[in-house]
């Protein structure tokens, strides 16, 4: 959808958590994308080197993308069921709009190296 | 099931923040938060009409302004990537519209909303409209703060739309199918798109629309009306 719009919005929250110092560190973004989100994965890859590369930072950062697939709910067998052919229903076939995960559009681990500090010691 | 797509470079990390819960769209969820409080506070209904360009989303908002318009207060946000033309269509029938241009973005994201509304009187609104960019795939990810979230469907798109745009039935609570009078010259299934719908959302309302025969343009205003009495009612108990 709007890919460079979202990695800007990734480094906006990293700069919002983190200080200057902590972020020279920064080594490796691994972000949850779940398939109901309207986001393309290589897409968000090309925004990522577009965005480091044009504003000259977090350039040996990486970004690792984690597709999650959809799976609904269902209260009667009170289990998740993975959604098939966009059937959104349990295994049992009860239908269920109970969307438990695949809307997710989040930073899931972040890693930095070790502070300079704590290497020494 | 699960996919991971790595870059070439392979992270070295030795200091890990694990599980972190930083939901990119936090930002637009906090501000729709902002809007559902605003509006039950001041008994306003939110709705979010949304679709593909050309459903004919404005023309049914100038067929309830025409028929309604006296009997609730309402108002109107329209958005477009460009012009102030859905805004002028709404109030050559006596609506009152403010446009929303978004210069390019394909959607309205909260943020947007909460500012156009700075420049709406609500006091004594009873409906408070946002007609949405065409657009079945972005909009659907960014929460307006609305009541209820109503998608156009019309016969000339084909009835295989739903399950090509999963998120946006999945998060409607009624569907309209719309251009129902070109029937009987398209290879369009009302059956086949409601059970299309129904498969991503078991729950969903439908009904069927012709603004230019005037078909179901009834049973969509009673719909508008009592979904206003609803949130007056609770904004009732609430109170009492």
């Amino acid at each position: 959808m709007h890919e460079i719009s979202l990695i800007r919005t990734v480094f906006n929250t990293l700069e919002a958590e983190f200080d200057a110092e902590e972020l020279s560190r920064l080594q490796a973004v691994d972000l949850k994308v779940g398939l109901l989100s309207n986001v393309e994965p290589t897409l968000l890859q090309n925004a990522f080197a577009a965005v480091t590369q044009s504003e000259g930072k977090y350039e040996t950062a990486t970004l690792n993308i984690e597709t999650v697939p959809v799976e609904v709910y269902c209260p009667v067998c009170d289990k998740n069921s993975p959604v098939k052919n966009y059937k959104f229903a349990c295994s049992c076939g009860r239908p269920s709009s109970d969307v438990v995960s695949g809307t997710e559009l989040l930073i899931h681990r972040i890693h930095f190296a070790e502070p300079a500090a704590v290497r020494s010691t | 099931m699960q996919k991971i797509q790595r870059s070439s470079k392979a992270a070295r990390g030795t200091v890990t923040c694990d599980n972190t819960t930083m939901h990119l769209l936090k930002a637009n969820d906090f501000v729709a938060e902002s809007i559902r409080k605003r509006m039950a506070e001041q008994n306003i209904l939110l709705l979010n009409i949304t679709s593909s360009a050309g459903s004919g989303k404005t023309t049914l908002l100038q067929e309830t302004i025409k028929r309604i318009g006296d009997q609730a207060n309402i108002k109107i946000l329209v958005g477009d990537l460009e012009t102030e033309r859905d805004a002028d269509r709404l109030r050559a029938v006596g609506g009152d519209a403010l446009q929303i241009v978004t210069g390019g973005i394909c959607h309205l994201e909260a943020q947007m909303v909460w500012q156009a509304m700075e420049g709406l009187n609500l006091d004594g609104v009873d409906l408070l409209i946002i007609e949405n960019v065409g657009n079945l795939v972005c909009p659907a990810s960014f929460d307006l703060g609305e009541d209820y979230r109503v998608t156009l469907i019309a016969t000339t798109e084909g009835d295989d739309k739903p399950k090509k745009y999963p998120r946006m039935f999945l998060t409607s609570e009624l569907m309209l199918v719309s251009k129902v009078d070109l029937l009987e010259y398209l290879p369009f299934s009302v059956d086949n798109v409601v059970a299309d719908a129904r498969d991503i959302n078991p729950d969903i309302d439908v009904l069927e629309l012709s603004t230019i025969k005037g078909t179901g343009v009834d049973a969509w205003c009673d719909w508008l009306l009592q979904k206003v009495a609803e949130k007056k009612e609770a904004a009732a108990v609430v109170a009492s």
